[in-house]
């Protein structure tokens, strides 16, 4: 063998966290008697707005997505989490992951540690926290502010102050002051809706299903879009990394959660990079759509982290990263994860890349640019090769195509992409997330309950 | 010829329709050929009028309007059509609709029409 092989890593921490009852006997032998409780949707501070809703987490907790977290964090780890971006058991994790009730719910429930709560979704039960301390969040601004960074305190990457234009800021400005901390545990395997049921591939499955296709190096794309042909082009052209040869999958993870005007709905994402497999512009046998339930909090070198943890513990072996990785406004630098990634961010707890700490990452960044079309080369081209002046594609002249209801070109879109947007667009009324679509789907989420 | 112009797209079905028209040798193309547009050339008066009704409208670095409502990029394509021409006479005719591209623009962030295809 040679020296050069990558191994797949193992999951971070050493092993996959799984916390899912099957029985249903026995699931419903461990509530009886148990005080239960309605998750309800995390709603804008300001305008009510339903900004997160915490079953997302408990799913990709419970299915070991976020390996090695358990549950929702108690006061110590969340307070070091924010200095240090670790867990109390050393491995590296970028943001606090709480469940969070008003005092008011809190005073109704009388739970205290050592009480087990079933945690409803939908009027079904559908999980149960052991809970191991309650504690307070006194100010939410502060623990926002914390939790991406400030200027003042992490002058390597963040260039602006953040505030209520940013989503992820949003989010834990709007928790609510009780925290139960403890682990979950899904009593209820939720089914996920069509079209979601298909690309769910939780780590302990999507490593399975990487060695039924003999895949050793994978490669992950991480999107929240419907791809055009420069997001091809990118994962293809960065597949050809690997070890002796290039990687043996591509694996694409969609992040599934609330959604913004204007983004694309998660149904034409999930079949638009289907399609692009099913088209054959990348065998089906090399190319693997899948998603993670997960209210995006768009920062950048920190959800980049979550990125690396959650891949890593799918099994993939390379993850690729553009400019402005899962950004929104200017308030990182728009390298900040390559930053992290090449060279660490001292101020986040990296004097090194999360891959050359202790307690780190097994999981190889691929830091990528991008492809547009160029008319002298007469392809799609990379931008740190191609030295012609290319028609760059901007996301908006799409958009604006598409709402046009013109057809976009297939060196720009695949014909089969775009039918699955038009399939959608007929299905909502809309080729984009609308106020109906953003509301409904918050009512509706991505999963069904049975009873127990 | 004036200063600013609005990038008229042409996809399969909308070529159908302006062949014949003598707008043929009008048409440019982007991406290899691939992308076909029309560019309609707009004075200095319409483009202000534009701006002036249509408070989502923007003038890029080229001079190109953009981010106009849906419903006046489609009554422009049918104007075209109808008048054979990218004259001034063709935005004016837009924009004598203008009530009703207004209504249909404040329908267009909950319903757009999709097009017909299979
Ligand atoms: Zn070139």
């Amino acid at each position: 063998m040679s020296r050069f092989l990558i191994q797949r890593p193992l999951p971070h921490g050493g092993r996959l966290v799984e916390r899912v009852i099957t029985d249903k006997e026995a699931a419903k032998k461990m509530i009886k008697g148990c005080p239960s409780y309605d998750i309800k949707p995390t709603l804008h501070y300001e305008t009510g707005v339903p900004v997160r809703n915490v079953y997302r987490e408990i799913m990709s907790i419970c299915y070991g997505f976020f390996s090695p977290v358990e549950g929702s964090m108690k006061q110590a780890e969340v307070e070091r989490i924010l200095k240090e971006r670790r867990l109390l058991n050393e491995w590296i994790f970028p943001y606090p992951l709480v469940f969070d009730i008003s005092e008011e719910d809190y005073k109704k429930l009388g739970v205290g540690a050592g009480d087990r709560l079933v945690l409803n979704l939908k009027g079904k039960p559908f999980a149960i926290l052991d809970i191991e301390e309650v504690w307070r969040i006194d100010n939410p601004e502060e623990l926002a502010h914390l939790t991406f960074g400030t200027p003042e305190r992490n002058p390597e990457v963040v260039k602006e102050p953040f505030n209520k234009k940013h989503p992820g800021w949003v989010i834990y400005r709007s928790l609510q002051p009780v925290v139960l901390a403890g682990k979950y545990t899904i009593i209820n395997e939720p089914k996920l809706r069509p079209p979601f049921d298909r690309f769910w591939y939780p780590p302990r499955k999507s490593r399975e299903e990487f060695d039924r296709r003999g895949w050793r190096t994978v490669i992950n794309h991480q999107t929240r879009n419907v791809p055009h042909v420069g997001h091809e082009f990118l994962m293809k052209c960065a597949a050809f990394t690997g070890d002796v040869e290039p990687c043996h999958g591509i694996l694409v993870n969609a992040v599934i959660g609330v959604k913004r005007r204007g983004d694309y709905p998660d149904e034409a994402i999930v079949e638009g990079h289907e399609a692009v497999n099913k088209g054959g512009y990348i065998k089906p046998e090399r190319h693997l759509p899948t998603i993670v339930l997960w209210d995006m909090r768009y920062g950048n070198p920190l959800e980049s982290l979550l990125h690396g943890i959650i891949r890593q513990n799918m099994g993939c072996t390379h993850h690729m990263f553009g400019r402005d990785h899962a950004a929104v406004g200017e308030y990182y630098d728009k390298w900040a994860t390559q930053i992290l990634w090449t060279k660490g961010i001292p101020s986040f707890g990296f004097p090194a890349p999360p891959t050359d700490v202790p307690y780190g990452l097994d999981i190889r960044p691929q830091n990528m640019r991008e492809f547009s079309y160029c008319p002298t080369c007469k392809e799609m081209a990379y931008s740190e090769t191609c030295g012609h002046k290319r028609e760059k594609l901007s996301g908006s002249f799409l958009r604006g195509m598409v709402a046009e209801g013109v057809q976009p070109p297939s060196i720009i879109m695949r014909p089969e992409v775009y039918k699955v947007i038009v399939k959608w667009w007929k299905h909502f009324g809309y080729p984009f997330c609308n106020e109906k679509y953003v509301v409904n789907k918050e009512k509706e989420l991505e999963v069904d309950l049975e009873d127990l | 010829m004036g200063e600013y112009f609005i990038v008229v797209l042409l996809d399969d079905h909308r070529m159908a329709k302006i062949r014949g028209t003598g707008l043929e040798e009008n048409i440019k193309y982007m991406f290899g050929g691939e992308l076909r547009l029309l560019e309609v050339p707009v004075n200095e008066e319409l483009k202000d009028k534009i701006l002036q009704e249509f408070d989502t409208a923007r003038v890029d670095s080229r001079g190109a309007i953009t981010d106009v409502p849906v419903a006046f990029m489609r009554e422009l394509f049918n104007q075209i059509v109808e008048k054979k021409s990218l004259g001034p006479e063709v935005v004016e005719a837009v924009l004598q609709k203008v009530d009703e591209i207004k209504e249909a623009a404040a329908k267009e962030s909950e319903y757009l029409p999709p097009p017909e295809i299979d």
